[in-house]
């Protein structure tokens, strides 16, 4: 229970009181009201005793009688009325609120902290956060305990207005004061009527009330002397007369109004009547200050929903299970009780009488004086009047008693009603009259008698009424001489309410014994006796004795906070029954202090639901949104009915709030929710996707996820363009361009958007509600500050417009920026759901978009009513964090986040746009197939449009043709038939003659090999180089099919500007992604010989070389492609070319069909125009075989285009892969060693790209077409084989990280591979010799061997004849032979050198022998480290050797 | 006081960590599950000094049933506390007179066994509400023996 400011004693003194009755004259009221108070207002203030009184008790002991109090009241002879003293209390509980400045008061239970003070009710949304604060200062102090002070008034106004009651005498009237005032005419005589007039209401037989406690009753006159009306001597003269005729004791003269109403206003007298009248005059209409009106009328709105309760005090029982059934305090109420509630409240109570306060002021006419007359009266009063009046009362019924008892038992029979002359009633009498002088012992020793005799005559009420008195006395006897008998309490509590049916009086002894039990730290019995009040009857009373239950638990020697939550639910329930709203808020927030935040959701949603609702009737609707927008925030674990009258009711209530406050800005809305991390912001023009066969650039579009991996290539793209256009370098501002940012994107600048050109937000709002959610009118908020970028550097921020707030003002600001909204956006439930949302600006300058702002309604169910028109308009904010920041130690240390811009664009001047279109654009290919398709270029902005180029990293798969070809676009449809290569028709293959054609171009010409350029960037050849604005231009562009087979995914950059350079855009980017499909065509391998003929021809002498090209088909694709013509042959490269195919072939073009293969060989020779023409460095040779009857001019576009483009990118893999040991070599090996290093490589090295040409039949919808395609094989070293798949592009290993400092390269010396390639061997002989054996055992044959050098260096050769071969099988096949003469020789031989040694070889039987058993070491001159390599040996050499 | 709605005997289980926040809660009839939450968060307080008060008299062998918490015009309420502190909360239908303290006593046994399968996966973060579909059917059994 909650701490009361009396003590239990002083309690239970003041719960009872002796009663003194006031009858005045009509001449004494009118003084008194002179005042504002009639007589018995006029003493309340001074009604408590300061000093001490004495009596003697009946054993002539003296009694001290301490800090008594009376009650003096007007006599009124009427009972009080139920429903009015329970209007009554209803008003003082309403009236008495908590304070609203108090100092919280917080109490630690356990893990707990509760405020129980109103604190919490005025803190919003983060309830918590405020009175943690002084919680901590107050968490020392621990004995703080909660006041609870409407608790309190409501004791004392229902002890007060306790109906007298015939079983007990403790609030009969003891006394009675009869006033008159010395002005009247006759004040005795007066006097006389007066007391006429008490005999008569005491005594006559009309009047029941009031009752009063003796016979012979006491009577006070007291004269009334208006200090300001009469002359003082009279009244004295007519005290004397008093006195004569009462005695002194039983009279007084009493003079007030001493002071003049001219002088009031200079002397500030304290109003000691104010804080008692209140309560007490509630019926005198006069009293209501402005506060009460307000929650007066409050109240009588309030209660006209629980209309069934106000009316019924003593509502019969039967009643109580349909009530529970509907009013269950825990149910959710649904919407439709709760809209009546707030329809009734909507016809607002402004009609409320509002009661000047200016007659409030009381005893303006009363001096300090006058107070201290006032006081001096009481006392006097009660030291000589009252207390010797109740002395003898006292004694007087002691000896009745005495003598009457036990006689008095035997002659009456047994009867539950006592006249009131019963003895029974006398010791009753006698007991209440020593408890009242607080002679508790007495009164003890008489309740306890009393008590027996009652419960003998089974006189329930009275043996109850005993009973109470009785554990009351005991409790407040002085030493407490016997323990407190709590169930004397208990029985009477059950009796008067079972037996007599009597709950106002079982309420009192239940206050009684809560507040003893209390008292005695005994809070859970306390606790348990105030539950056991509670009724159906009265939901006030049982509202506040369930606070007071709550309270108790909390104090509790291990608090029950949990206890004390639940109950004050319950009281919060009872309360909002009784009316009292602002009551059921407080419980229900103090409740909430323990539910919060502990998982409890069904709990903390159903009291969030209730402080919403109660806070709006309550008129906080800041609260109510604030309670409604919590259930509707936290993942709600409610039914989806539930959630939808949650929905709807915050709804309505918002509605209202924002109604309420109209020029406010827009309210933040709680639903749905944003996931502002995953918001979109997208700049780009809305774009046509395709048109018939035009097939726009893939670009990037919202719908596309984003790929790091991929947007890193596009930046890569992207710089690698803007490098070039800046000479090579990447300027220092460089910010790759953007046009989608996500979470994941760099967003720590600001974006840029270009004016015209539509930015699209895509927000994505989740519904976590089991109901479907409408959002209306949904649009964009945002702020912008108009700049001109043109001006340079004076481009001071104007004024920032914002759409946030003027609704008006709109249209004017649809100059400025349009703002796209979207009608209608469904959400099903706990849906995930994203808006794209549109903004056109048309002026430049800095945007911020802010939010979105939208009309937020539930969907419409079938059946409800409240379907339409329930929605509310407000504003959500996009608020993005940026990336955690964690660069520095601060950083690191600290948790700080960066900007993120997304929302922020700044909006350029205009900018060049381009679209670009693609026409017959292929989606499959084969490998090395060549296609012609067409580009178109459309500018579509008002901006003309320059340096136009495109990046990829694929060069070679695309072309525009080279600068030297004729620019003639041809329309896309007249080439479809055509071939994509550039022919001439002569006739015959030129496989056998030596007119092969042969053409020197330059790798310029393609855009290749210049220093620098990057190979990746092509610029587009645009006429002018500019593209006026709406212009558009078609440009041919050649595909060749990727050399890998598979899906390939190929980015292209288009790069372009404005004319005019703006500081804000430097460029603008376009991106496409082509996926092409290549399938497997023909596989070619080809490997370079040595010829080991012998040169005929001096110049052919030392360039001659053998070609085979191996080509396969490995086309799987056996249904679609027919067969592949291998059409040409052609090569290019500086220092070779084709000489002449020196295959024996039947048909012309060779046929492959599927898995077939064809060998080929060719010859190759030296380029002769080497050394002719100086400036042919860096060209290459073309030289076309062709195999059918057209040539392919294969140095010119497409053919040359791809294969430059080719050599490019092997040369850019190989730089990359090997550039770097390469450096290192040359530059850590001594000069000599590089040189030879280099030296002996360039003796294997050719240099020879072979170029082939193929058509393939394919049949694709019963049409035969013909496609083409160009395959590449790059020789580079004699003898090693090439292939045109380029075996797995050299294998793309993983390669494992080390961590180790790389070693340097390695000492790279000339493998002996390569040194087997320095000496060429070559054996003359005759093919076949007759020698006559029989005649000539031995057979001599002279043999030359011709050495050349193919190196450029000294070379010294040993040759050894003695070799055998090692094998004895090739010994027992070829027989034996001997070199005659000498069997080893050691040559130098110069560069190039070209020496022949005359050999003899001798046989001694006829056969078949293999000359070849010589072997040739070569080392070059001056090296002595390098040891000698065995030369390759040569093919057998046969020799036949007949016998004649 | 609360009033209760009658008939179908129910069964609900709470388990408390610490801090007393619900791990699991399951209820049948599931219409009244507000009061039910109400009644078992409140019934907390009793264990806690039923907890106490055990704890100071016997410290080695804690019986860690601990009987009827109490009992209300229309259900009882039951109440036991793992070494850990984890508590179980039943609450059955005072009318149900088939369930006496031993067959409580046995439930409560069984939850506690299941409770410690779901406590020993490695995934389950002590703390969080369990969501084992092994538990819930448990549950279910008994609460259907129960009915």
């Amino acid at each position: 229970m909650a701490q009361c400011v009396q003590s239990v004693q002083e309690f239970i003194q003041d719960s009872f009181v002796p009663m003194v009755a006031v009858l005045c004259s009509e001449d004494a009221d009118r003084v008194t009201r002179k005042n504002n108070l009639n007589f018995s207002e006029l003493l309340r203030p001074f009604c408590r005793l300061t000093s001490e009184g004495h009596l003697r008790d009946p054993s002539n002991q003296i009694q001290v009688v301490k800090n008594l109090k009376i009650c003096v009241s007007n006599i009124v002879t009427e009972p009080p009325q139920q429903v009015v003293t329970r209007r009554l209390l209803s008003e003082v509980v309403s009236a008495s609120q908590p304070a609203e400045s108090s100092v919280a008061n917080v109490i630690t239970a356990g893990d707990y902290d509760l405020n129980i003070s109103d604190r919490s009710l005025k803190a919003s949304l983060p309830w918590y956060n405020s009175w943690k604060e002084t919680l901590m200062e107050l968490s020392t102090s621990k004995f703080y305990t909660a006041t609870t002070p409407w608790f309190e008034t409501y004791r004392e106004t229902f002890l007060q207005s306790m109906p007298a009651s015939d079983h007990e005498f403790l609030n009969h009237c003891l006394a009675c004061m009869l006033v008159a005032t010395s002005h009247e005419n006759a004040p005795v005589e007066q006097f006389q009527k007066l007391s006429q007039e008490q005999h008569r209401i005491q005594h006559g037989s009309e009047c029941t009330y009031p009752k009063w406690f003796i016979p012979n009753t006491l009577k006070y006159y007291v004269l009334l002397h208006d200090m300001g009306e009469g002359e003082e001597q009279r009244a004295e003269s007519i005290y004397e007369d008093m006195k004569q005729r009462y005695g002194t004791q039983g009279c007084y003269l009493l003079k007030i109004n001493s002071r003049t109403s001219v002088q009031s206003s200079n002397e500030q007298i304290p109003d000691p009547w104010s804080q008692y009248l209140h309560k007490s005059n509630f019926q005198n209409q006069e009293m209501y200050d402005e506060s009460l009106t307000g929650i007066v009328n409050n109240m009588s709105v309030e209660n006209s929903i629980n209309a069934p309760e106000a009316d019924g005090l003593d509502l019969p029982a039967k009643d109580a299970p349909c009530k529970t059934c509907n009013d269950h305090p825990l149910r959710l109420d649904q919407t439709s009780a709760h809209m009546d509630g707030i329809d009734a409240l909507r016809a607002p109570v402004s009609d409320g009488k509002k009661v000047p306060s200016a007659s409030s002021t009381h005893g303006a006419c009363l001096t300090l004086n006058d107070h201290d007359r006032i006081r001096q009266f009481i006392q006097e009063f009660t030291f000589r009047g009252l207390l010797p009046h109740i002395e003898k009362n006292i004694r007087q019924l002691n000896d009745q008693v005495l003598v009457i008892s036990d006689s008095y038992r035997l002659l009456f029979p047994k009867n539950p009603w006592y006249p009131p002359e019963a003895p029974e009633l006398q010791i009753r009498k006698m007991a209440d009259l020593c408890f009242l002088v607080q002679h508790y012992d007495l009164a003890y020793s008489c309740y306890h008698t009393a008590k027996k005799d009652f419960l003998n005559d089974q006189a329930m009420l009275y043996a109850a009424g005993a009973l109470e008195m009785a554990a009351v006395s005991a409790f407040l006897q002085p030493g407490a001489p016997r323990p407190y008998p709590a169930h004397y309490m208990d029985t009477a509590i059950q009796t008067y309410r079972d037996v007599c049916k009597n709950m106002v009086l079982a309420e009192r002894c239940a206050l009684l014994s809560a507040e003893i039990l209390k008292s005695q730290a005994k809070y859970s019995e306390a606790a348990t006796l105030l539950i056991k009040m509670t009724s159906e009857d009265s939901d006030l009373r049982s509202a506040l004795l369930l606070e007071q239950a709550a309270h108790c638990f909390i104090n509790t020697r291990s608090p029950m906070v949990r206890k004390f939550a639940f109950h004050m639910i319950l009281a919060g329930h009872r309360f909002s029954k009784a009316g009292q709203k602002r009551h059921a808020l407080r419980c229900y927030c103090q409740a909430m202090q323990v539910y919060r935040g502990k998982g409890w959701s069904l709990a903390e949603d159903h009291i969030n639901f209730i402080i919403g609702r109660q806070s709006f009737t309550l008129r906080q609707p800041e609260n109510a949104v604030s309670a409604f927008r919590h259930i509707l925030l936290n993942d709600s674990k409610q039914a989806a009915s539930q959630q939808g009258a949650f929905l709807r009711e915050y709804l309505y209530v918002y509605k209202n709030v924002s109604q309420a406050s109209a020029e406010a800005s827009l309210p933040q809305l709680p639903l749905p929710c944003i996931q502002s991390s995953a918001t979109r912001v997208f700049f780009g023009h809305d774009r046509r996707l395709a048109e018939g066969e035009k097939q726009a650039a893939s670009h990037v579009s919202l719908d596309q996820e984003y790929d790091r991996e991929l947007s890193q290539q596009w930046r890569e793209l992207e710089e690698q363009v803007v490098a070039i256009v800046n000479r090579g370098v990447l300027p220092v501002t460089f910010q790759p361009t953007q046009y989608c940012l996500n979470s994941q994107t760099d967003n720590m600048r600001f974006p840029l958007a270009v004016v015209e050109e539509p930015i699209i937000v895509e927000v994505v709002f989740r519904n976590p509600l089991k109901v479907s959610l409408v959002l209306t009118d949904l649009s964009l908020l945002w702020k912008f500050a108009l700049k001109e970028f043109t001006l340079p550097h004076g481009s001071e921020a104007s004024e920032i417009v914002s759409n946030e707030k003027d609704v008006q003002v709109k249209h004017s600001l649809e100059d400025l920026i349009t703002t796209e909204v979207i009608s209608e956006f469904c959400m099903n439930p706990e849906e995930t759901k994203v808006a794209r949302l549109k903004l056109l600006p048309h002026q430049t300058g800095e945007l911020h978009i802010r939010g979105v702002v939208y009309n937020l309604g539930a969907a419409p169910s079938p059946g409800s009513v409240f379907s339409d028109g329930m929605f509310v308009r407000g504003r959500q904010d996009l608020e993005i964090q940026g990336p955690r920041l964690n660069s520095t130690k601060e950083e690191k240390t600290s948790v700080r986040h960066g900007p993120d811009r997304r929302l922020d664009p700044i909006i350029t001047p205009p900018m060049p746009l381009l679209e670009v279109f693609f026409i017959n654009f292929p989606t499959a290919l084969l490998c090395g197939e060549i296609r012609k398709a067409y580009v178109e270029f459309a500018n579509v902005s008002k901006v003309p449009l320059t340096g136009l180029r495109v990046v990829s990293k694929r060069p070679e798969f695309f072309t525009f043709g080279s600068h030297t070809s004729a620019l003639t676009p041809l329309s896309p449809g007249a080439s479809e038939n055509c071939s994509a290569y550039k022919t001439v028709v002569t006739g015959s293959s030129s496989s056998s003659s030596s007119a092969v054609a042969t053409t020197l171009v330059s790798p310029l010409d393609f855009g290749a090999g210049g220093n620098g350029s990057q190979p990746g960037v092509v610029d587009i050849p645009l006429p002018d180089s500019v593209l006026q604005p709406g212009a558009s231009i078609q440009l041919p562009m050649w595909l060749r099919g990727p050399d890998r087979e598979g899906v390939h995914e190929i980015n292209f950059l288009f790069y372009y500007e404005s004319t005019e350079k703006t500081s804000k855009m430097s460029h603008r980017v376009l991106r496409h992604t082509a996926i092409i499909c290549a399938s497997r065509s023909l596989s070619v391998r080809a490997t370079a010989c040595r010829s080991n003929t012998l040169p005929e021809r001096s110049m052919e002498r030392d360039g001659s070389m053998l070609v085979f090209v191996d080509v396969e088909n490995i086309n799987t694709n056996e249904a679609g492609v027919r067969e592949f013509h291998i059409v040409q042959v052609s090569s290019c490269s500086k220092q070779w070319r084709l000489h002449s195919c020196i295959n024996p072939v039947g048909d012309k073009d060779s046929k492959l069909t599927s898995r077939e293969r064809g060998k080929l060989c060719f010859r190759a020779i030296k380029c002769r125009n080497q050394e002719a023409t100086s400036n042919a460095a860096g060209r290459y040779t073309f030289a076309d075989i062709n195999l059918g009857n057209e040539q392919i001019i294969s140095s010119t576009t497409p053919c040359a285009d791809f294969f430059f483009r080719r050599c490019q990118t092997t040369e850019l893999k190989k730089g990359f892969t090997t550039g770097g040991v390469s450096f290192g070599q040359s530059g850590s090996l001594s000069d000599s060693e590089g040189d030879i290093a280099s030296v002996v490589r360039k003796c294997s090295e050719v240099d020879l790209n072979i170029v082939v040409l193929w058509k393939a039949y394919v049949v694709e919808d019963n049409k035969q077409l013909i496609l083409e395609g160009q395959l590449h094989v790059a020789l580079q070293t004699i003898g090693k084989e090439a292939c045109s798949l380029s075996q797995k592009e050299e294998a793309q290993e993983m390669v494992l990280l080390k961590f180790r400092p790389e070693l340097p390269p390695p000492l790279v010396r000339p493998s002996t591979e390569q040194l087997s390639h320095l000496i060429k061997t070559n054996l003359h002989y005759p093919e076949s010799y007759d020698h006559p054996f029989p005649q000539k055992s031995l057979c001599m044959v002279p043999v030359t061997l011709t050495l050349s050098n193919c190196s450029m260096v000294d070379v010294d050769v040993v040759i050894d004849l003695r070799h055998k071969a090692t094998s004895p099988e090739t010994l027992e096949i070829h027989g034996s032979f001997t070199w005659l003469g000498q069997t080893q020789y050691k040559l130098p031989l110069k560069a190039q050198e070209v020496h022949k040694l005359q050999l003899t070889a001798c046989f001694i039987h006829a056969g078949v022998y293999n000359l070849g058993t010589h072997r040739v070491f070569a080392k070059i001159a001056n090296q002595d480290s390098t040891c000698e390599a065995s030369q390759q040996s040569s093919m057998p050499a046969l020799i036949v050797v007949n016998s004649i | 006081m609360m009033t209760m709605l009658g008939g179908e005997p129910f069964l609900l289980v709470s388990k408390q960590e610490q801090q007393n926040y619900p791990l699991y809660i399951r209820s049948v009839p599931s219409d009244s599950e507000l009061k039910f939450h109400y009644t078992v968060h409140t019934s907390l307080d009793v264990v806690e000094e039923k907890v106490s008060a055990v704890g100071k008299v016997i410290v080695d062998q804690r019986e860690l049933y601990l009987g009827l918490l109490y009992p209300t015009e229309d259900y009882k309420v039951y109440g036991y506390v793992t070494n850990s502190k984890v508590k179980f909360v039943i609450v059955v239908d005072s009318s149900n007179t088939s369930l006496r303290d031993n067959e409580i006593r046995s439930m409560f046994r069984k939850l506690h066994n299941s409770f410690t399968d779901v406590m020993c996966n490695p995934f389950y973060n002590p703390g969080d509400p369990i969501q084992s579909k092994v538990f819930d059917s448990m549950v279910s059994s008994m609460m259907v023996q129960t009915c």
